[in-house]
């Protein structure tokens, strides 16, 4: 059973036999739920759509107006295809995005979202033919998530999709570099590059967002975090709420702006590294509670075992 | 190397290069994530729709003297009370927050157009008219005309969501349009 405190030389070196495929899994299992998540949203948006509108409204929730029902058809591809530059990409976008293209889209994230653990539980077991399998599987999920981005004018959720996008392309890089790196010898070799890859975006995230916080007097002062939670989805904050206090905002301003800047640190010991992630998944879903945003709990959550992994292998 | 990478992450916060613009870097901007969320506060766009109904009943629905026939300006705002699952299955809450992002969006291709250029070539200007006229309808089933308007209001500690005018900045007020999908 592997432990979490390797005491090995440096990443490359590092025994990491046992721990390297229990990290892969999970990360491919909690990627592949959040990959799930996203896709049974975007089945219920689609179907909003102008020309499947007939087949259900959804309530649009807009401020002051309440059960509403109205077709989607500002998200009408007619009026976005014009952001297509070139002539014959727009055609093939067409084919796409047309209620055929996007459906068949949906089938394929679903389908190809579900082999992934399977291929990477494999990967580490069949060699060549299951690594083989596994590039084209994370190939064609990068495209789908760059075609389904596109859809969405760049980005549908922000920070989520960002996120999804950097999980993705680190699963890209371990599976060419394992591919290339004839797996039978090394079968772990191209997750040390993912892992790092991965983990390297996600302490990034933490960090500058931290950072650029501790910069502003209004998130200082504690001001900020009330605005932002007054002008969100859920908001704004009841009249008596605790962080309508300006000692108590400040103190929650400090407190998680530290937390984010303090994160590279997680590198340094396997069980910090641990207690971030802990912290890190508590303060998700206070986002999620305050904000909406659920796609943030589950991208973020993905990057937790390239975290641990990492700092286990006492990349110093 | 730990310290390396602090060092080069400290870096990217105080220097600054270019920014690149072009069709394809914007749909393709999430291989480039800056993670800064939610870092300034100041003016943010908002969308606000009036519709015409009519002098009675806009007088009717105001509660007050109707302005010839036009409704007061309603904004249009993502709000959605939470509800059983949402961590797991959230796709009108998400739809909410891309449709405000829309209206960034539609803001930011404001400021990039050169002067003089007409704002209805945006596809952004496409989306939020379409948006705009949804939410007309909603609010006014009854409208037979309809404006919208682009203004940039600073968030305020009263929770007024830009109802105070002193703290908003009109940025785009379109001319009379018709109300038909």
């Amino acid at each position: 059973m592997p432990t979490l405190s390797l005491q090995t030389g440096n990443l490359l070196a590092a025994d990491l036999s046992g721990f390297t495929p229990l990290m892969a899994m999970a990360l491919a299992i909690l990627f592949t739920l959040s990959w799930l998540i996203q896709t049974a949203e975007f089945a219920q948006i689609f179907r909003m759509l102008p020309r499947n509108a007939a087949s259900k409204p959804m309530a649009t929730g807009l401020h002051m107006a309440t059960n509403l029902h109205q077709p989607l058809d500002w998200w009408d591809w007619s009026l976005q295809r014009a952001d297509i530059p070139n002539p014959t990409w727009r055609r093939w976008a067409d084919a796409l995005y047309s209620p055929t293209g996007l459906r068949w889209q949906l089938w394929l994230r679903a389908g190809s979202g579900l082999a992934l653990p399977w291929l990477v539980y494999l990967s580490f077991n069949c060699g060549l033919p299951s690594a083989t399998a596994l590039f084209l599987t994370v190939g064609l999920l990068l495209a789908l998530q760059l075609l389904m981005l596109i859809r969405w004018r760049g980005a549908f959720n922000g920070g989520s999709d960002f996120m999804t996008l950097m999980v993705l392309l680190g699963l890209f890089i371990a599976a060419g570099v394992n591919l290339l790196s004839a797996p039978n010898r090394h079968p772990d070799l191209g997750w040390r590059a993912g892992f790092a890859f991965i983990a390297l975006q996600a302490i990034s995230s933490y960090f500058l967002s931290g950072s650029v916080k501790l910069l502003r007097p209004e998130w200082r002062n504690g001001r900020a975090l009330t605005l932002f939670l007054n002008e969100a989805v859920r908001g704004p904050l009841p009249p008596g709420h605790w962080l309508r206090q300006a000692g108590l905002a400040r103190l929650g301003s400090w407190a998680f702006i530290l937390w984010e800047c303090a994160f590279p640190l997680a590198l340094l010991h396997a069980e910090w590294a641990l207690l971030f992630c802990l912290v890190a998944a508590v303060f998700h879903f206070l986002v999620f509670w305050f904000f909406g945003l659920n796609r943030f709990f589950w991208a973020w959550l993905a990057t937790f075992p390239a975290i641990i992994w990492c700092a286990a292998a006492h990349w110093n | 190397m730990v310290a390396a990478y602090g060092a080069l992450l400290l870096l990217t916060l105080v220097f600054k290069g270019p920014i690149l613009k072009g069709p394809w870097l914007f749909l393709l901007r999430s291989f480039f994530p800056n993670w800064k969320f939610f870092h300034a506060v100041g003016r943010v766009p908002h969308l606000y729709v009036r519709g015409f109904v009519g002098v009675k009943a806009a007088g009717k629905a105001a509660g007050k003297a109707p302005s010839e026939g036009w409704t007061d300006w309603q904004l249009v705002y993502p709000r959605r009370a939470r509800g059983q699952g949402d961590l797991f299955h959230n796709a009108e809450t998400n739809l909410l927050l891309a449709q405000q992002n829309l209206v960034d969006h539609f803001w930011a291709d404001l400021v990039d157009l050169p002067d003089g250029a007409d704002a209805r070539q945006l596809v952004s200007f496409a989306m939020v008219d379409r948006l705009a006229l949804n939410s007309t309808l909603a609010f006014w089933p009854e409208a037979t005309q309809r404006q919208f308007e682009l203004r940039m209001v600073l968030s305020d500690p009263k929770d007024t969501l830009g109802n105070n005018p002193a703290d908003s900045e009109t940025m785009l007020t379109t001319p009379v349009l018709p109300c038909q999908r």
